[in-house]
C-alpha cells in the first residue's frame, strides 16, 4: 500500500506536463552538445558571406559584406549547379532503383516457396562483406571494360543490389496480415498486382524510410565518385568540393567561397532527413 | 507451411522476381570481390597491361613493409579513437533525450541532423575552421590556451582533428540507435531504479549500457567500418595522409597503391586484408550478441 503511493508520487513528478526541478541539467546538457555540434556548422554559414580579406581577418565571425555573392559564384563560374545536378539524378536513380529492385527480391523471398531460397538470401546478406573497397580495383577495370567509365551508369549501376533493403523489406513482408495474403491468393492476384496494390500501400513508412537512407547514403558517396569519374562535367558535388579548394587568389584561398560550396553540399541531404523524420526514425526503430 | 511462403507457387515466378538482384549482386559485388582475390596473387606493371604470377608475394611484401605495418597500427588506433568518442559523445546526447520531457522532438532533430552530414563537408568545413594559419577555432585555442597549433606539420595534431571530424559526423547516426535500445527498456525498471533511489549515472551505466549491450555491439561494429572506409574522404580532403603519414589510414594507401601508383596486384592485396578485417568484425558482432542478447 506505501509503495503504491510512493510510486504514484513518483509518475507524478515525471509527467511530462511540468518542468521538473531535475529536468533543468537535461535541458542545458542538451543545449550545449547539439550547439557544440552546430558550431563548425554556424561558422561555415557566417564565413560563406565573407570576402577573402574578411576570411584573413581572423577573429572576425560577423557576417560579411559579400552576402549571397560567394553563393551565386560557386554555382556559377565554379560549376557547383552542374555538380549538384549530376548528385540529384545520381541520388535519385539509386534510390528508386535500389528500391525497386530489393521489393522484387522481398516478394520473392517471403511469397513463395523455392529451392535454394535460403542460400538465396544468404547469398544475398553476404555481400554485406564486400564494402567497395574490397572490390575496388577490378570493379573500376570492370566498368573501363563496360565502356561505363564517366557515365552516370557506373554511379548507379553497382549500388542497385543492396543486402539491407532486401532484408528489411522481407522483414517487414513477414508482418502483413496471413489473411491479406490468403485472400490476395483466393482471388487469384498476381505477384506483380499483389506488390503494387498491398504490399507497397502497406509498407509506405519503411518503404519512404528506405528512401531516405539510400538518399542521403548515395548523395554523400565520395571514393567512387572520385575514381571512376576523371570529366569535371560528369562529376558529383563531394568531389566537386575538392575542385573548390584550389580556388583563389594571390595564394589566398577564397574560403568564403569554399564554405558556400559546403553548405550548398549539404542542403540537399539535411532538407531530405527533415522532411521525412518520422519515417526515417521508424525505419531505424525509433517510433515517434 | 504459412500462408505466407504459398502465396505464389512458382518458382521459375520466385527467381525472375529475383533476377535483378542476383545478376547485380553477381556482376558489381561476387565478381569483382573474387577478381580481388586473383589479382592479389598477381604483380601489375605498366598500368596492369603486365601481369606476372606471384603467389602470396604480395602479402610477404605488405606484411614486411614498415609503412603498410604503420598504416595497420594507426588504422586501428584511429577506429578505437574514434568509436569509443563516438559512443561516449552519443551515449551522453542519447541518455539526456531520453531523459529529457519537453520539447523531445526538437531536441532530437536537432541532435541527429549530422546523420545526413556528408563526409566531405565535415571534412572541408574543418579544414578551414580549424587551419593553422586562417582557422577561427585555431585562432582562439591559441590566444585563450597558447598551445601552438600546427597540424599541417605535427603529426598527433592532424591524427586528432580528422578523428573529431570523423565522430562530428557519426555521433547522429549512434544516437537514433541508442535511443531507439533506451526506448525498450521497461518501464517498470526505471520506477525501480527511482523507488532504490538509484544515482541517475549509476542508472545509465549499471542498469541502460548492460540492457543496450546488443545495441552497442552493433554500433561497434558499425563505427568500426565507418573509421576504417568512411573517413577516407577526411583524409583525401584534410591531410593527404600526411604530415609524415600520420593519417595514412589503410584506405588511403590502398587508393594510392592503385590509382596513384597503378600497382594493382598489391592494392588487391591490401583489399583482401581489409575484407578479412570486415569479415572478422561481423563475426565477433554475430557472437558477442548471440550471448548477451538480453531482449
Amino acid at each position: 500500500m506505501a509503495a503504491e503511493t510512493r510510486r504514484e508520487a513518483v509518475s507524478e513528478a515525471s509527467s511530462p506536463t511540468r518542468l521538473v526541478p531535475g529536468q533543468l541539467p537535461v535541458h542545458v546538457g542538451l543545449v550545449v552538445s547539439i550547439l557544440l555540434m552546430a558550431s563548425p556548422l554556424l561558422l561555415a554559414i557566417v564565413m560563406s558571406t565573407q570576402t577573402v580579406p574578411e576570411i584573413y581577418d581572423i577573429g572576425d565571425i560577423t557576417p560579411g559584406s559579400d552576402g549571397l555573392a560567394n553563393y551565386v559564384s560557386v554555382l556559377t563560374t565554379y560549376n557547383m549547379l552542374t555538380y549538384m545536378a549530376n548528385s540529384l539524378i545520381m541520388s535519385v536513380l539509386v534510390t528508386v532503383g535500389k528500391i525497386a529492385v530489393s521489393l522484387l527480391a522481398a516478394v520473392a523471398l517471403v511469397f513463395y516457396d523455392f529451392r535454394f531460397k535460403n542460400g538465396v538470401f544468404f547469398l544475398i546478406l553476404f555481400t554485406l562483406m564486400f564494402p567497395v573497397p574490397v572490390r575496388i580495383v577490378p570493379l573500376y577495370e570492370l566498368m573501363a571494360t563496360l565502356g561505363w567509365s564517366n557515365t552516370l551508369l557506373a554511379l548507379t549501376g553497382p549500388y542497385l543490389a543492396s543486402a539491407t533493403a532486401v532484408f528489411l523489406l522481407r522483414q517487414h513482408f513477414m508482418s502483413i496480415p496471413e489473411s491479406l495474403v490468403e485472400a490476395a491468393r483466393v482471388d487469384g492476384v498476381g505477384p506483380l498486382e499483389f506488390l503494387w496494390r498491398v504490399l507497397v500501400p502497406m509498407s509506405r513508412g519503411m518503404i519512404t524510410g528506405l528512401g531516405v537512407i539510400t538518399f542521403i547514403y548515395s548523395w554523400n558517396q565520395y571514393l567512387w565518385p572520385l575514381i571512376v569519374v576523371s570529366d569535371q562535367n560528369k562529376q558529383v558535388v563531394q568531389v566537386g568540393m575538392k575542385y573548390l579548394q584550389s580556388v583563389g587568389n594571390a595564394g589566398q584561398t577564397d574560403w568564403g567561397l569554399i564554405m558556400a560550396g559546403a553548405v550548398l553540399t549539404l542542403l540537399p541531404p539535411l532538407a531530405v532527413l527533415i522532411a521525412f523524420r518520422n519515417p526515417l526514425l521508424e525505419t531505424f526503430g525509433l517510433a515517434e | 507451411m504459412s500462408a505466407h511462403e504459398t502465396a505464389f507457387d512458382s518458382s521459375l515466378g520466385a527467381y525472375l522476381l529475383l533476377l535483378p538482384t542476383l545478376a547485380a549482386i553477381g556482376a558489381f559485388l561476387y565478381y569483382p570481390s573474387l577478381q580481388t582475390l586473383r589479382l592479389s596473387l598477381y604483380e601489375t606493371f605498366l598500368f596492369g597491361q603486365n601481369t606476372r604470377f606471384v603467389g602470396l608475394g604480395n602479402f610477404a611484401s605488405l606484411l614486411t613493409s614498415n609503412t603498410y605495418l604503420a598504416s595497420v597500427g594507426l588504422t586501428f588506433g584511429f577506429a578505437a579513437f574514434v568509436v569509443v568518442s563516438t559512443l561516449a559523445v552519443g551515449l551522453l546526447v542519447a541518455f539526456l533525450l531520453y531523459e529529457v520531457t519537453n520539447g523531445k522532438a526538437a531536441y532530437l532533430i536537432a541532435a541527429i541532423w549530422p546523420y545526413a552530414l556528408p563526409t566531405a563537408v565535415a571534412g572541408t568545413v574543418l579544414l578551414f575552421l580549424a587551419h593553422p594559419s586562417v582557422g577561427i577555432y585555431t585562432f582562439y585555442l591559441e590566444s585563450w590556451f597558447g598551445v601552438e597549433v600546427d597540424w599541417f606539420t605535427v603529426g598527433w595534431q592532424a591524427f586528432l582533428v580528422v578523428a573529431i571530424a570523423a565522430v562530428w559526423k557519426q555521433v547522429g547516426y549512434n544516437v537514433i540507435f541508442m535511443l531507439a535500445a533506451l526506448n525498450n527498456v521497461p518501464e517498470s525498471l526505471n520506477e525501480a531504479c527511482d523507488l532504490d533511489g538509484v544515482g541517475t549515472w549509476r542508472r545509465l551505466l549499471r542498469v541502460y549500457v548492460p540492457l543496450m549491450s546488443p545495441t552497442l555491439v552493433f554500433l561497434v561494429v558499425m563505427n568500426t567500418i565507418y573509421a576504417f572506409f568512411g573517413s577516407f574522404a577526411l583524409i583525401d580532403l584534410m591531410t593527404q595522409g600526411g604530415p609524415t603519414n600520420a593519417t595514412n589510414l589503410l584506405i588511403y594507401q590502398l587508393y594510392r597503391d592503385a590509382f596513384q601508383f597503378n600497382n594493382l596486384g598489391l592494392a588487391s592485396a591490401e583489399s583482401v586484408i581489409l575484407f578479412v578485417i570486415v569479415a572478422g568484425l561481423t563475426y565477433v558482432q554475430l557472437r558477442v550478441s548471440d550471448r548477451y542478447a538480453h531482449y
